[in-house]
């Protein structure tokens, strides 16, 4: 995806709905992170599961949060979001980078890439994958579906190697 | 004093305000001891009751949030000492209860016997205190009453084999009320 979209993806969630952007930086989303640090609007976190605690903890102040993170941190998270997120159904937005989607990624990535949209679909974690001309659409079917108390996951994939 | 006694001392003191409670025995003494709707209790996700904390006190900067946290969830979760104290909410006042063990699993040891968890506190910018009797637990709470936070109050207890039920509000109920009764 490229630059231009990520900071308009930015600009269009902070417009619409999203208060607060916390989360543990990625190079696949950085475009987007540098955009609402731009904004000041970023918070970032130690852990993926700290601040996923820290989004919870705003959104039960009435305060809609999205948390940006990586795959791999995704996957760290997951008792956090299964006994905290779904069973007390707090509405956060997570915005994903999909490392190892790509075949050929660094091997740290490749077997956590593989298993991720399996991880999702196991955990019930109802998700879109945003593309150039998709993600327009997708963010507003993940801002409803906030506004209906639902969590829901969107994903960015890497597209490049480095 | 044990666990319970220290936490009945606590909401002896903060009638209204908001607490997070950790998961374990710590949520079942707060719902036992000051039951109320501003009680968000945890019944997992062990390590994050500072950080849902910190959460809710970035975006309710005039309410006083109480954390009661144990020596074990702070320890798997300590990066959270370091973000409350970059951010530095003045509203936020942090109790560890320590006892030394995951009292909650049965006991086992936990690494706070020969780490200092005040001086983790006081180099990630909280006014500390550590309290180890009735008396002084009491002491603090009255002299923090119009100090600035991050505030952390460090409470050694003695193990024991008391406990209290189990907290029985769905966890959807216990959310869905909080929110109502802070956000009104």
């Amino acid at each position: 995806m490229n630059e231009k979209i990520q900071r308009e993806i930015f600009q269009y969630l902070k417009k619409n709905y999203i208060k607060n952007f916390v989360g543990v930086p990625d190079s696949t989303l950085k475009h987007f992170i540098d955009e609402g640090l731009k904004d000041k609007k970023i918070l970032i976190a130690n852990r993926e599961e700290e601040a996923i605690g820290i989004g919870a903890g705003m959104t039960l102040a009435g305060s809609p949060t999205l948390m940006f993170m990586q795959n791999a941190g995704f996957a760290n998270s997951i008792s956090t979001i299964t006994s905290l997120i779904q069973l007390y159904e707090i509405p956060l937005l997570f915005l994903i980078g999909w490392r190892g989607y790509l075949k050929n990624d660094a091997p740290e990535h490749e077997k956590i890439g593989q298993i991720q949209p399996h991880l999702l679909k196991n955990m019930d974690l109802e998700n879109k994958i945003l593309t150039n001309k998709t993600w327009k659409k997708n963010c507003d079917w993940a801002l409803s579906k906030l506004k209906k108390n639902i969590p829901v996951a969107l994903i960015i994939r890497r597209e490049f190697l480095d | 004093m044990i666990r319970k006694e220290a936490i009945d001392i606590v909401c002896n003191y903060i009638k209204n305000d908001i607490i997070i409670s950790a998961n374990g025995f710590i949520s079942r003494d707060v719902y036992s001891s000051l039951e109320k709707n501003t009680n968000f209790y945890m019944i997992g996700s062990m390590g994050l009751a500072s950080s849902i904390a910190l959460g809710i006190a970035l975006k309710k900067p005039k309410r006083r949030i109480f954390v009661f946290d144990g020596d074990g969830n702070i320890l798997m979760n300590l990066g959270s000492l370091v973000t409350i104290g970059t951010l530095h909410p003045k509203n936020l006042i942090h109790i560890i209860f320590d006892n030394k063990i995951h009292e909650s699993t049965g006991g086992q040891p936990t690494q706070s016997k020969k780490i200092n968890i005040l001086k983790i506190a006081k180099a990630t910018n909280y006014l500390t205190y550590s309290v180890n009797t009735k008396k002084s637990l009491e002491n603090v709470l009255k002299k923090i009453s119009k100090s600035k936070g991050p505030i952390l109050i460090h409470v050694l207890i003695k193990k024991s084999n008391a406990k209290s039920s189990r907290v029985d509000i769905s966890p959807k109920l216990i959310k869905n009320r909080f929110m109502n009764a802070i956000n009104k």
